[in-house]
């Protein structure tokens, strides 16, 4: 009976690919609270869309993707604050200019390289090809970005509860922020393996949604939203296994929804 | 059993974890104490926004330690612009301030700001007793947990009535009871000196009459500046600061005592 949960482990690939989820999920779900609660779900798509350029131009100059990648994110995040520096001009439009710039730059590099399959699992992700120096990534990243959320717990709540307070208190909410983005930089760079980078932003928003309906405290919120996006992780990767026309990406996305779906009809009304 | 094992792992973790980190405080500490004057205004100058034209000009007033005075004058005025200013918010044009023995600055423990419309994160998981937590927070620093100070927090909760709603969730407060735990805030915060701007607009009958109790009745040693439309506020106050058309004047000799019929 248990066959179809046993069958696949035996598998190296699959088990590579469970823990790789595993450890993505619980790094995006911890960073997706704070994207969600302070409305950085648009900055993240761009961070994440940006990777694309990044790991392209990383390969025709033969750079490390994950260099490439990184790069590419941060030059997003500080062409989004420098646009949107001058008076006058918005976050949201100036984030919207460097997400479809970065993107454009990216595809005009893919046809440079001649090979738009190669970027396929680039663009979409590719799990089950995800390798030991892959796992190695993703499980520093989840260390680092980790030990970051813990150190700076009540400077992050604050900060994204009432900045006016935490600037009276001179905690830095501006440099809480810079740290926020590149936290989520490198949780993106890391996790684009995962689901592709067009759908990375759905690692971060979905399982943290779910758990800003559920959870109380913030701790609650990231505790709500790990369990959601472990289930829809290894939901995603069974599918994917079983009924091999649903790519795991899109697999897994789509199991991270189903959470979603049932708390947003059932989680108790406040 | 199991969650409780795991909470207690999860604490010696982080604490092991914070043990190994250095303490930095937010900003340098706070040397000088109040001398007999809270706050201090000489030619003082300063705009809303940089660009903006002077709020008021070259204006002076002093505010002795424990007198709760009065921010008066018309809508434009400058009454919140002044407030700003005191806290560090703003920045003056001319002049010098002193604010409980210091010139402004951000990092303050003994001075705390309410705004007019505090502009907080909603929705947001926070229980109240988490928010009004938050005050203690001014007496650490980077890398530090705030597990102590829980009598400090009760006690504020109590004063300002709120020791019932502590575990209820942010969002479901009234703007009334919300205010009130921001004023238990930065009374854990230890501040001496209060700026509040408008605390009681569109405030319910209630809240209002616990946060005057607090204010004017009890004694507590705090200065208090407050700004107000209200005239029926007024005869509770030992000193009324009237900016109007760029310009201060001071009504009610305040020495600390009484004067509420002079």
């Amino acid at each position: 009976m248990l066959e179809p949960l046993l069958e696949p482990l035996a598998e190296p690939f699959f088990a590579r690919a469970l823990l790789a989820v595993a450890l993505g999920g619980v790094t995006c779900a911890c960073l997706g609270a704070y994207v969600v609660l302070r409305r950085m779900a648009f900055v993240s798509t761009a961070l994440t869309h940006s990777i694309l350029p990044g790991v392209v131009g990383a390969s025709l100059l033969g750079f490390s993707p994950y260099l490439g990648a990184l790069a590419a994110a941060l030059v997003t995040a500080a062409g989004a604050a420098w646009l949107a520096a001058r008076r006058g001009a918005s976050e949201d439009s100036a984030v919207g200019v460097m997400l479809s710039v970065m993107f454009a730059a990216g595809v005009a590099l893919m046809q440079q390289a001649n090979s738009w399959r190669d970027f396929a699992g680039l663009l979409f992700g590719s799990v089950v090809a995800v390798g030991a120096d892959d796992l190695r990534v993703i499980g520093v990243t989840a260390a680092v970005v980790l030990l970051g959320l813990r150190l700076l717990h009540k400077e992050l709540e604050l900060a994204s509860f009432d900045e006016e307070y935490a600037t009276l208190l001179g905690a830095r909410p501006a440099l809480l922020r810079v740290v926020l983005l590149a936290l989520v930089a490198l949780g993106a760079v890391s996790c684009v393996r995962l689901v592709g980078a067009l759908l990375t932003t759905a690692l971060f928003v979905i399982p943290a949604a779910t758990g800003v309906l559920l959870g109380r405290t913030v701790p609650q919120v990231m505790a709500w939203g790990v369990a959601c996006a472990l289930a829809g992780g290894v939901g995603g990767l069974y599918l994917s296994y079983h009924f091999p026309a649903v790519p795991s990406g899109a697999g897994i996305v789509l199991c991270c929804a189903l959470p979603y779906l049932a708390a947003r009809l059932f989680a108790p009304r406040r | 059993m199991i969650r409780r094992w795991a909470s207690i792992g999860a604490r010696r973790l982080s604490d092991a974890l914070f043990a190994v980190m250095p303490t930095i405080p937010y900003a340098r500490p706070e040397t000088r104490a109040c001398g007999g004057l809270a706050v201090e205004a000489r030619d003082l100058t300063a705009g809303p926004s940089p660009d903006a034209p002077d709020a008021f000009g070259r204006i002076s007033f002093e505010i002795p330690c424990g007198c709760r005075a009065a921010l008066i004058g018309p809508n434009g005025s400058g009454k919140s612009t002044l407030l700003r200013v005191l806290a560090g918010l703003a920045p003056r044009r001319t002049g010098e301030i002193r604010v409980a023995g210091e010139a402004p600055r951000l990092g303050r423990r003994r001075v705390a700001y309410l705004a007019q419309r505090p502009r907080l994160t909603d929705p947001f998981p926070l229980r109240l007793r988490r928010l009004v937590q938050m005050g203690t927070y001014a007496h650490h620093g980077w890398f530090e947990e705030c597990r102590h100070g829980e009598e400090t927090v009760d006690r504020a909760l109590a004063q300002l009535a709120l020791t019932e709603l502590a575990d209820r969730p942010v969002g479901s407060l009234s703007g009334g009871q919300l205010q009130r735990g921001l004023i238990a805030r930065a009374v854990v915060q230890g501040a001496e000196v209060l700026l509040l701007d408008e605390p009681f607009a569109a405030l319910d009958r209630a809240s209002r009459d616990v946060i005057e109790a607090f204010l004017f009745e009890q004694g507590h040693g705090f200065t208090v500046l407050m700004a107000t439309h209200d005239p029926a506020d007024l005869p509770r106050f030992d000193r009324l600061l009237e900016l109007r058309a760029g310009a201060l004047t001071t009504r009610l000799a305040c020495d600390g005592h009484d004067h509420r019929h002079a």
